[in-house]
């Protein structure tokens, strides 16, 4: 049953690296290095200062470092990730926060995958809609990940839709200049679909400036260790 | 079952922290701490130091053991390395090559 399968709990931590064939279960906290053929689940409650490399990577928590994935890669809600993320298929939910370059499709398989995409991007954004969640993902392509002007800048709900950003998001980023709506390009946003082999994504003006400071807190602030163990208590 | 589990297929080389039971299937390096409960469970290679609660090894170690609590090596165990605990078993089967030190 779990023979193929590593769990990092909740109460431990790892420094150092983890490689192996297996898939992997990180509910507590990983620094350094993580390196397997199978697929890597980070939980809502994980902590990773480190890159990420699998077949599949799902994130629900933090993360400090570069995920890559031979398949996809799908950040979650309350996923937050700062760093570059590279998979044939990236999947960023409304929720998540990105700080760092993100790049879809590599090689041959990227056009059928890039195909793909657009209609279950489609799909995704109606439910999202419906909780209008405050912070929506905002994915600044960008090469640098070092200090973006306003990444992942969380359009309040009310906020009047942001005509640059939602312009650029392209494919059915229509005038939707009603605020709840806001969020939804930016979700569509992430993947541009239309450039799978291309470098860079949209140039995605990475949004007003007039937003409220960036929300995004780093993967693993200084005293997170100390909250942590003080929170486990 | 235990909330930390080393998959069989899977490598450490680092360390190992935690508050709560580990279960090692596949290979760790470096050094393992615990505050509870650590079981080496049969094909496990633990090349590290490995301090916890109740340790339980089916598998191999080499290395130094502490255990606040006990330490039971199965049959089928091998250990190289001191072991440092308050009670110890070795099973008929298992192998091992170190002192024991049971603060008495």
């Amino acid at each position: 049953m779990n023979g193929d399968v590593a769990t990092i709990g909740r109460g431990t931590v790892v420094r150092g690296r983890i490689t192996g064939a297996a898939n992997l279960e990180i509910l507590g906290r990983v620094e350094g290095e993580v390196e397997v053929d199978g697929d890597v689940v980070l939980d809502a409650r994980g902590l990773a200062a480190a890159s990420l490399s699998g077949r599949r990577v799902t994130i629900r928590g933090a993360v400090r470092g570069d995920l890559v994935a031979t398949e996809s890669i799908v950040l979650e809600d309350g996923a937050r990730v700062v760093g570059d993320v590279r998979a044939p298929r990236v999947a960023i939910a409304t929720g998540a926060l990105v700080r760092g370059y993100v790049q879809t499709g590599d090689a041959p398989a990227a056009s059928s995958t890039a195909r793909a995409r657009p209609a279950a991007s489609a799909a995704t954004p109606r439910a999202a809609n419906v909780s209008a969640t405050a912070s929506a993902p905002r994915t600044p392509p960008r090469a640098a990940p070092a200090p973006v002007p306003s990444p992942a800048a969380r359009p309040a709900p009310s906020a009047p839709a942001r005509p640059v950003a939602t312009a650029i998001a392209g494919s059915h980023a229509a005038p939707s200049s009603n605020g709840s709506q806001a969020s939804q390009p930016s979700q569509t946003e992430r993947t541009p679909p239309r450039a799978p082999s291309a470098h860079a994504p949209v140039h995605a003006p990475a949004a007003a400036p007039k937003g409220p400071p960036p929300p995004v807190m780093p993967a693993l602030k200084k005293g997170a260790k100390g909250a942590m163990s003080k929170k486990r208590a | 079952m235990a909330s930390t589990v080393i998959g069989a297929g899977i490598t450490i080389d680092g360390e190992i922290t935690s508050d709560e039971d580990v279960v090692v299937q596949g290979t760790v390096r470096g050094k393992l701490t615990a505050r509870d409960g650590v079981t080496v469970e049969p094909g496990a290679v633990v090349e590290a130091d490995v301090s916890g609660g109740p340790l339980t090894v089916a598998g191999s170690i080499t290395g130094n053991i502490t255990s606040t609590d006990r330490v039971d090596l199965q049959p089928g165990a091998k250990v190289i390395g001191n072991v440092k605990a308050a009670r110890i078993t070795i099973s008929d089967g298992a192998q091992f090559k170190g002192n024991v030190d049971m603060d008495v």
